[in-house]
């Protein structure tokens, strides 16, 4: 039977950290010993009513937490650890759950209802939970039920369908759910507590309803519920609806057409004066429309007529009315605003869907945007100048080069003279639109832009100057100058344009870097990535003497980072983050250098120096490792090549380091590219720190800590390695493949309705892929035979990946490419095996049709290789 | 949402600074390189070898380098081959034979076609028993030629592909008789020579099977060609080590008789063919020496060796898979084997003052005096079996051109030649034995060649390590130390080194050379000779 556990549960809040770690070793402990009684306990704990609420809490936290992870792995290893428990367990769980829904405590049933929801992502899709909706349902249809347990079964009803996909359940339990969530939000039946909770799970339940939505009568039925509950006379259940008609903007735009009238007439109040969270709702949902048209516009074929969805041009149709209601919030700035990029108000949606319109319907925008930007542009009310800018700006992307271009010529002496605008914001927005259309109508490489060599000095001038200016609207400038710089990237003769101011744009740009005033690092940071484009950007043969002397400044403030005083945690993160900015642009210029045979000894004499500078940077911290110093240290072991060896001696523990960092897993990530890197600079000579390498990787990908991003990685790193040390990677071959196989396996079995999952689906298969090719590669000549054992496992996975149609075609690519290495590398050996699978015919052939030029190129290898063994 | 996020719908704003998207993206672009870097590693790695791009038509070309991907095409087309042989075989409607014979020819071109023939392929896809069947008894001269010539190009692979012919043997010997034309009967010779030359095991199985007597019978006849493949076979199936087949071979009738006969013709290549069957016969059995010795064919081997005008003896035999380098060498080596197997020969058919005699001295002068090392060596192999004859031989090499050659020889020549010239030179200054004992001295001998410098030669030998060259050195040197006239003998020893030479044997672990060499330092040089120094 269940045990008692509140005292370990309350204990393990505790502010005494030794009696803490005593009661979660307690826990860990009774977790270890008997994980069914220890889950059964702590349901039993989080449905009892006369339990502590913090008890109840953390009971609840830690199920849930027994149920799901964010890391693929983790989950499957706890979904499987579910589905070991003795059913007679798990259904006096699930028990207790559902009896916590109608528990007084509201923090229970909240709990409860999300750890229902877990189990029924494990249960439901496997048919083993059958009377979870009927009971759920049951709570709803019963007149009697207290409104509070109405409320936490809507909420639970909410997130099962978050958590399943429709396909889990019947029709008949669709229809149900949806009945019951509808009515649900009635007016007439329940008070708010139940309608906001039914409003917030038709949200979720919203996928579910495909079929309802087919259907005109009840389409017809949701959208007035819906239409009706918007125009709720509570804030919170009015924001919930508009949630819902977001939601509804993106899954069913397509039979949206008869309700636009309303829906126009609802938003455009709600837009002119509703409160902001709703407003923002409001203006959500046409900058949703407007993504859907984006992405109708980007498939359409050239030649229409095609059966895709219907383009219904809500937008066009509502320009004319839709533009001034947008128009209208841009006056709606906050007095004092935050200058800050996390800023989100009813001006900043109104500009950025302004900016969605404008992509959507292109020229038609410009002459309804530009009487406004005139009228409001020399108004005395900086509301009124900041607005017309912000419009101007807002419209820049999505109208035709010609439209703009004369308006933009007409307007650039406006604006950099509006640089010297009395209001802060007004230049701020000026800068920012200065930096739109240099990203956007500059662009010699393309053959326009609004830039000429003789306007040139004039525009650096006045950027160079309100450079100084205070720090939001210098940070501005910066991004006016990164756009300017990369016009000019690889931009034929105009790539020379730059070269003469590139001496003061770098000074100044480095002053800027060393300004205080700015409060935090964000024009710091700012300017270098300025500079660093400045640099990556620039005609090398004109410059590289000019980097070269910046490199020898940017490694003195490198040095001198490590002289900061460092009294606080504060000090040591404002050191850190001026070490990321200084070793960025070291990458950035080892990057530049050693891609010409001309520059590449500047970077080879200053590699000691800079790699004893890294090697300190790694020193000022005591346990995890600097991300952007190791960047810079992959490109300089590329740099260097084979003479690297010299820096792993030293080098070799921070890069330990970097692969044991699981907290910071993009540090962890970066270090395995790193690892990459050195292998291949430094061939089989990386071959003594192999042991060590590969066994932090392994442990990595077996850590359920690791953020799952940096796992495809690893695998790809497997192949780097492999094909440094080529047979010397046999004793990792054990270790190593039945991870690979592991880790193929799970893939096979990956959810494919979660847009995140399939993209994630897609790089682990490639990353396996990878690492397959690299020790195919690797042992070919030499221990082919060792890979054998391992062919058919590979040739099924290959077979699974190639009848995916999701399949991206990087995938496809690394698939096919495999394939061929399989075949060149062992040979007749998989002769046999290749002849029982007849699906890599069709594949080939697939591949072959492609328009990818390298796909076909490594198609065909592969067909050779192929063949060369079946005639063996 | 499940997870407490209650954050609704909020989008990236349009007004945003450049620093975090910048460094996202610089950070992407610097992974992104590595990513490209590491693509472009593997696909060179792939595409090393290009040219596997599935066209299988593409004709091997006449290339000098066999590559790679072209042994691939061929052993591709070969099994094709087979397997088209397989359905002509099974064949046996409407030009059937035709048929059969297109596809022989086909795989006999490919088996021929490089330096390496796709033997192994051929093998694989499972040509041989489909040639057995091939070879069957009346099938027609064509397709039995090419069946034979597909086999021979297996034979000549390596030993387990040579084997692989075990079960074609019998059907390959059978067509070698009469009643088979002469084309077919050559080229089964040749496969049969291919597989005999294989080894012992083979040889043996050959033999049993009665491979020699057809063939002997083949040389018979004055067909160049047949007789040159058949004495080529022949040569390599009396290899031995086992005398019985050489033995076999000097008794079938006709067959001393035809050897003589192709050693007088002009044909240099026939004659080498023959003259290796010579040197197999003298080499191995000493029944055969001997009958060869009774007849004419010392004489003809000394007049080959005189007429060859030119000693430009490489002859290489173009487009054969035997490999004969030369005549003159195997002329030679007949004429040595003949000359050293048996003291008779010496005695009774070299006698001085024949005409016989003079002319194999002067043949074996012109070979000391040719550029070729081999000849050379095997020049002073023969002298030094003549020089072991009566004292009369003796006489006879050292009044002759040779002597002022081998002293020569012996100074500068490679250490193999060096040692069969101090044989040649050493025997001439010993008179034959009747017992055991210290040889004889013939003191002039002696006296002159050593007052001609041949003592530095022999000491050198001392130093060899070759224990044969050494044990002739010390022999030597105690020859001058005990003949030289006037006692001059342990002066000119000292003179050129000879004691230290021979100290080197004081602890040397072939008894009989220290005993020998201790014997002559304390014997010559006095006990304490070596410890005052």
């Amino acid at each position: 039977m269940a045990m008692e556990i509140t005292q370990f549960l309350l204990a393990a809040q505790s502010a005494d950290a030794k009696v803490r770690t005593e009661a979660e070793t307690n826990l860990r402990q009774f977790q270890e010993q008997n994980m069914p009684l220890f889950l059964l306990s702590l349901s039993v704990e989080l449905s009892n009513d006369e339990k502590p609420v913090e008890s109840r809490r953390l009971a609840g936290i830690v199920l849930k937490n027994s149920l799901d992870a964010k890391d693929a792995i983790r989950k499957e290893q706890l979904v499987q650890q579910w589905m070991a428990i003795n059913v007679s367990i798990k259904s006096q769980i699930k028990d207790f759950l559902l009896k916590t829904l109608g528990s007084s405590v509201p923090e229970a049933r909240h709990t409860s209802a999300q750890v229902i929801a877990k189990i029924a992502s494990i249960e439901v899709p496997r048919k083993q939970w059958p009377e979870l909706i009927g009971s759920l349902l049951n709570n709803m249809t019963q007149q009697d039920k207290p409104a509070a347990l109405k409320q936490a079964t809507l909420e639970t009803l909410g997130y099962v369908c978050e958590e399943i996909s429709h396909q889990d359940l019947v029709q008949d339990e669709v229809n149900a759910v949806l009945t019951a969530v509808v009515q649900g939000m009635n007016l007439a039946d329940h008070g708010p507590e139940v309608r906001l909770a039914a409003t917030k799970a038709l949200y979720n339940a919203l996928e579910f309803a495909q079929t309802n939505f087919e259907n005109e009568m009840e389409r017809n039925y949701i959208m007035k519920v819906v239409c009706d509950t918007a125009m709720s006379k509570e804030v919170e259940i009015r924001q919930a609806a508009f949630e819902c008609l977001v939601a509804i903007a993106s899954a069913y735009y397509e039979v949206l057409e008869p309700y636009m009238q309303t829906l126009f007439q609802l938003t455009s109040n709600v837009v002119k004066s509703d409160e902001e969270t709703v407003a923002l709702q409001a203006i959500e949902f046409w900058s949703s429309i407007c993504d859907e048209e984006i992405e109708l516009q980007e498939f359409e074929s050239p030649e229409s007529g095609d059966s895709g969805p219907p383009h219904s041009c809500f937008i066009e149709k509502a320009l004319s009315s839709l533009v001034p209601l947008l128009l209208e919030t841009l006056l709606k700035q906050e007095e004092d605003q935050d200058q800050d990029d996390t800023i989100w108000n009813i001006s900043m949606a109104g500009g950025t869907c302004l900016g969605l319109v404008a992509r959507t319907v292109g020229d038609a925008i410009v002459p309804l945007v530009m009487p406004f930007v005139e009228s409001n542009i020399v108004k005395p009310d900086w509301h009124c100048r900041e607005a017309a800018t912000y419009a101007f700006g807002s419209i820049l992307e999505g109208p035709s080069v010609e439209k703009l271009s004369p308006l933009v010529q007409a307007g650039l002496e406006f604006l950099l003279n509006a640089m010297k605008d009395g209001n802060n914001q007004v230049k701020d927005t000026t800068a920012w639109t200065l930096s739109r259309i240099f990203e956007l109508l500059h662009s010699p490489a393309n053959g326009f832009s609004v830039i000429s060599p003789e306007n040139l000095e004039r525009v650096l001038a006045v950027l160079l100057e309100s450079i100084k200016d205070a720090p939001n609207v210098a940070e501005k400038v910066c991004g006016a100058i990164y756009y300017l710089a990369q016009g000019y990237e690889e931009a034929g003769p105009s790539s020379s344009l730059l070269s003469p101011y590139l001496t003061e744009i770098i000074s100044c740009l480095i002053t800027t870097a060393d300004r205080t005033d700015g409060g935090d690092s964000k024009l710091r940071s700012s300017a270098y990535e300025t500079l660093n484009e400045v640099v990556r950007c620039s005609n090398i043969a004109e410059t590289s003497s000019i980097i070269a002397q910046l490199l020898p400044v940017i490694m003195s403030k490198l040095g001198q980072t490590m002289d900061i005083q460092i009294v606080s945690s504060d000090d040591r993160e404002k050191q850190g983050d001026l070490q990321a900015s200084l070793c960025g642009v070291l990458q950035v210029i080892i990057q530049k250098f050693s891609s010409t045979d001309e520059t590449k000894p500047i970077i080879l004499q200053a590699a000691n120096q800079i790699m004893l500078l890294f090697l300190k940077v790694f020193g000022c911290r005591s346990s995890t490792v600097h991300e952007e110093a190791m960047l810079a240290i992959g490109a300089l072991a590329y740099a260097t090549g084979s003479q690297f060896e010299k820096y792993m001696p030293e080098f070799y523990k921070y890069l330990e380091m970097g692969l044991q960092n699981f907290e910071e897993y993009q540090v962890c990530g970066i270090t395995v590219g790193v690892v990459g890197d050195i292998c291949r600079s430094l061939d089989d000579k990386i071959l003594p720190y192999c042991d060590g390498i590969m066994g932090l990787l392994l442990k990595d990908l077996a850590s359920s800590e690791l953020h799952r991003s940096v796992k495809p990685p690893i695998f790809s790193c497997f192949g780097d390695i492999a094909l440094a040390i080529g047979e010397h990677f046999e004793k990792y071959v054990p270790y190593a493949l039945p991870m690979m196989q592991g880790a193929a396996e799970i893939c096979a079995k990956m959810e494919t309705s979660d847009e995140e999952m399939v993209d994630y689906g897609n790089q682990l298969r490639r990353s396996i892929f990878e690492a397959y090719s690299g020790i195919l590669q690797g042992f070919k000549t030499v221990k082919p035979e060792v890979m054998v054992p391992y062919a058919q496992h590979l040739l099924k996975f290959i077979e699974l990946v190639s009848r995916d149609s999701e399949r991206d075609e990087s995938v496809t690519k690394a698939a096919v490419a495999v394939m061929g290495d399989l075949a060149d590398a062992l040979g007749s050996n998989i002769k046999l095996m290749l002849k029982e699978s007849a699906f890599y015919d069709e594949f080939l052939g697939e591949c072959l049709q492609s328009d990818d030029e390298q796909l076909k190129e490594t198609a065909g290898w592969t067909q050779g290789m192929i063949q060369r063994v079946m005639v063996l | 949402m499940a997870d407490d996020s209650s954050t609704s719908h909020r989008r990236d704003p349009i007004k945003s600074s450049v620093g975090n998207v910048a460094a996202q993206r610089r950070r992407q672009n610097a992974v992104t390189v590595g990513k490209e870097r590491r693509e472009s590693l593997v696909r060179a790695k792939r595409l090393c070898r290009v040219g596997a791009t599935g066209d299988g038509d593409v004709p091997v070309e006449e290339n000098d380098m066999i590559t790679d991907e072209a042994g691939f095409l061929l052993d591709t087309q070969t099994s094709s081959a087979v397997e088209e042989l397989k359905s002509a075989v099974a064949y046996q409607g409407k030009g059937a034979m035709q048929k059969r014979v297109n596809t022989l020819r086909q795989l006999r071109r490919l088996l021929s076609k490089s330096e390496f023939p796709p033997v192994e392929a051929a093998l694989k896809a499972g040509a041989i028993p489909l040639l057995v069947q091939c070879l069957s008894f009346g099938s027609p001269d064509e397709q039995l030629l090419e069946a034979a010539w597909c086999l021979t190009n297996i034979a000549a692979g390596k030993p387990e592909e040579t084997k692989a012919l075990m079960p074609a043997l019998p059907l390959l010997i059978a067509h070698l008789g009469e009643k088979s034309s002469l084309p077919v009967a050559e080229q089964c010779a040749w496969a049969l020579g291919n597989v005999a030359g294989e080894g012992e095991e083979l040889r043996n199985v050959l033999l049993s099977q009665g491979a020699l007597p057809p063939l002997a019978r083949m040389m018979l006849p004055n067909k160049g060609s047949t007789v040159r493949t058949a004495a080529w076979a022949l040569s390599n199936l009396i290899k031995g080590p086992d005398p019985k087949a050489a033995t076999e071979l000097i008794k079938v009738d006709g067959v001393l008789d035809a050897i003589l006969r192709h050693l007088r013709k002009v044909d240099e290549e026939l004659a080498t063919e023959v003259a290796w069957v010579v040197v197999y016969l003298s080499a191995l059995s000493n029944f055969a020496t001997g009958v060869l010795v009774k007849s004419d064919v010392l004489q003809l081997l000394v007049e080959r060796l005189a007429t060859s005008n030119s000693l430009q003896l490489l002859i290489p035999n173009e487009n054969k898979l035997m490999q004969r380098k030369c005549t003159l060498i195997v002329v030679l080596r007949s004429l040595g084997n003949l000359v050293a197997a048996d003291s008779h020969t010496i005695s009774t058919v070299l006698v001085p003052g024949h005409e016989i005699t003079d002319g194999v001295i002067k043949v074996l002068v012109k070979c000391l005096k040719s550029d070729h090392r081999v000849l050379k060596k095997e020049a002073s192999w023969v002298l030094s079996n003549i020089a072991a004859g009566s004292i009369e031989h003796k006489q006879l090499i050292y009044s002759s051109e040779a002597v002022p050659l081998l002293l020569r020889l012996l100074s500068t020549a490679p250490f193999d030649i060096r040692k069969e010239v101090a044989y040649v030179l050493g025997n001439l200054c010993v008179a034959p034995t009747a017992g055991e004992g210290k040889p004889n001295l013939i003191e002039e001998h002696l006296a002159s060649l050593v007052q001609r410098g041949c003592l530095s030669g022999f000491i050198d030998l001392v130093r060899s390590a070759d224990i044969e060259a050494a044990r002739l050195g010390l022999q030597f040197t105690e020859l001058v130390l005990r003949g030289v006239p006037n006692g001059d003998g342990p002066k000119l020893v000292e003179q050129e080194d000879g004691i230290d030479a021979m100290e080197i044997y004081q602890f040397h672990e072939n008894e009989d050379l220290r005993n020998m060499a201790n014997g002559l330092v304390d014997k010559y040089f006095g006990e304490d000779y070596g410890i005052d120094e």
